[in-house]
């Protein structure tokens, strides 16, 4: 090839290349790197446009103070979300996707049941549950059938409302996890597993020491997946509580609810709050991932 | 089915005592938890039937699981001739659910198969920076850029409530679909490619008719699984479309009212109706979906 024809191809690659990527790009700078930025002035500008630090001003008292719906609740709401996501759900899917893995009797029907709650609308799921606990509902007719008072629906007190709504969330959060999980495990060499069979070991030992360092490198993407959602964790409170009361707001419907609808909900339109909330969390929470993904980078792959 | 049946025989799947007790709890288990899963669907379809009035005096007695004593079709008839939400009716809302899914997934689709490809495919100055880019963008925790994505829409770009605010957000190629385009482009030969250039095609005409026909199954199944996402979406369309109610929002607003009014049963025909797409759409592809995560999904 000439060197002519040699740049003519190099010049049709390059057109090509950036062809591809400008949609993408451009969607990328206004959608993503303009927003931030945006959030980020936002956060030093009181609702008049002005350059202040009122913001941070609202947002260190709403974080502290002990009454109402303010940030320090959502914060406490949106950490049990969290707590529920990484200390409940993912292990338990991990757990569920083993014994897939291990073709444990029906698991192909479980496998599609266990999906459900991930194709259904959480508006539908929501709409079940929230009939299903009512006092007047079939959890009343369970309590009443086993001498239990039950008169006063779950979702009606600050004490049981946040709990009901992480049962709900565990109900419907294993779906997308276990598919994969065990998508992962499937990966897995068999003969592995039977020379460790044949060398007696159990299905714990068998989980932890194999399956599980086998199949890190997805375990661990998701695991980051989990750390990064932590200020975003949350329930569908909107669906069950639009007003989100009985305290059971969380960051991210907090952040919701300042937003839609010119304060349909109760929130006050304040864009520079809410942008100064989500600095404070950021500035919090990358530091913290950073460190943690770099844990994880420490803890060996197996490569197969 | 040999290999199926010497699978299933090998000593992978023989269990000792132990591991069979072990089991037989486990299966219990995930039995209890399936029909825990499934019950409530079945109890909101059967009272999807139910009278009105005879649904608020078996729920005001105690009697929840009382069956319909005569199925009732007015449910259905209300639900697809009287409700309504923010002016649209339930067949308005499914053409607006049809419309949404399908410019957000179809834009986010096609865009992470062009920048997935192109970050596998090509080696050029920019690639280990923009591939950077992406994952920093979709692994750093950023929170609350609502309300300044929400001015952008508004008050920058003006496509607040209008479905190009649906077409431009989501012609990304970054995210999952890109780690999982990415991931697909990077296994795939590129010897095709390299005979269709000798054969004097170019660089698109390799894109459009010799790599992603390859991809055309993991595209189809990130097309499901996002359509199913975006079907089921309400807070995106609240937000940011609030005159464009669709099957998953309208049922939303639906709920803050129906029953309110006394009309719980019609209610829940139009939950039923809600996810007769969705369910339909996943017994046809759900083989696709389960075989596809497995080959194009997830692999770190």
């Amino acid at each position: 090839m000439t060197n002519k024809n040699f740049s003519a191809a190099k010049g049709k690659e390059r057109t090509f290349i950036f062809l591809m990527l400008l949609i993408p790009a451009l969607n990328w700078l206004v959608f993503w790197l303009y927003v931030n930025i945006s959030s980020f002035v936002l956060a030093f500008q009181n609702m008049r446009g002005e350059w202040s630090l009122t913001n941070f001003v609202t947002f260190w008292d709403q974080l502290t103070s002990p009454y109402g719906d303010t940030i320090g609740l959502a914060l406490k709401n949106t950490l049990l979300y969290f707590a529920n996501n990484l200390l409940i759900i993912f292990p338990v899917s991990v757990i569920i996707s083993y014994f897939f893995y291990k073709h444990i009797l029906f698991y192909k029907g479980f496998r599609i049941i266990f999906f459900l709650p991930a194709i259904i609308s959480g508006v539908a799921m929501v709409g079940v549950y929230y009939a299903f606990i009512q006092p007047t509902g079939p959890l009343g007719a369970i309590c009443d059938w086993l001498g239990i008072e039950y008169t006063d629906s779950l979702l009606n007190s600050p004490m049981t409302a946040t709990p009901t709504i992480l049962v709900y969330c565990i109900w419907t959060g294993f779906s997308t996890n276990v598919i994969l999980a065990s998508s992962a495990m499937s990966r897995i060499p068999t003969e592995v597993l039977e020379a460790a069979k044949l060398e007696g070991c159990g299905p714990f030992r068998e989980l932890v020491q194999i399956v599980l360092p086998l199949t890190w490198s997805t375990l661990n993407t998701l695991l980051v997946f989990i750390l990064t959602g932590v200020f975003n964790a949350s329930g569908p409170i909107l669906l069950f509580m639009p007003d989100g009361g009985s305290e059971t707001t969380t960051i991210s419907f907090w952040i919701f609810k300042q937003v839609y609808g010119n304060g349909a909900l109760g929130g006050t339109k304040n864009y520079g709050l809410v942008s100064c909330a989500g600095l404070c969390f950021t500035a919090v929470g990358v530091p913290v991932i950073l460190f943690i993904r770099k844990l994880f980078e420490k803890i060996p792959g197996v490569e197969y | 089915m040999k290999a199926k049946k010497s699978e299933e025989s090998s000593v992978l799947f023989k269990r000792s005592k132990i591991e069979k007790v072990i089991f037989a709890i486990v299966f219990v288990v995930f039995a209890a938890y399936a029909v825990s899963l499934v019950f409530p669907f079945l109890w909101l379809i059967v009272n999807s039937f139910q009278d009105k009035i005879a649904y608020q005096v078996n729920a005001a007695t105690g009697r929840p699981f009382a069956l319909p004593e005569k199925i009732v079709w007015d449910n259905y008839i209300y639900a697809f001739k009287e409700l309504s939400y923010n002016g649209s009716n339930i067949f308005g809302m499914f053409f607006n659910s049809v419309w949404y899914t399908l410019l957000r997934v179809g834009g986010a689709v096609l865009m992470s198969s062009c920048t997935g490809y192109i970050i596998s495919k090509y080696k050029f100055k920019l690639n280990g920076f923009i591939y950077a880019v992406i994952i920093f963008s979709m692994t750093v925790p950023t929170v609350g850029t609502t309300g300044a994505m929400f001015k952008l829409v508004d008050d920058t770009l003006h496509i607040y409530n209008t479905p190009l605010y649906v077409l431009l957000h989501y012609l990304t190629g970054t995210g999952m679909n890109f780690l999982v385009m990415y991931g697909f482009f990077k296994n795939v030969s590129w010897n095709y490619a390299e005979a269709a250039f000798i054969d004097g095609a170019g660089h698109f005409r390799v894109f459009v008719h010799i790599m992603l026909p390859q991809a055309k199954m993991v595209m189809l199944t990130l097309a499901i699984i996002s359509g199913i996402t975006a079907w089921n979406e309400y807070m995106d369309v609240l937000l940011y479309l609030p005159d464009f109610p669709t099957i998953a929002s309208g049922m939303y607003g639906v709920s803050r009212t129906l029953p309110r009014s006394g009309n719980t049963p019609a209610y829940y025909a139009a939950l039923v109706i809600s996810i007769i797409p969705v369910l339909v759409l996943f017994s046809c592809f759900s083989d696709t979906i389960m075989k596809n995560f497995s080959v194009g999904g997830l692999k770190g």
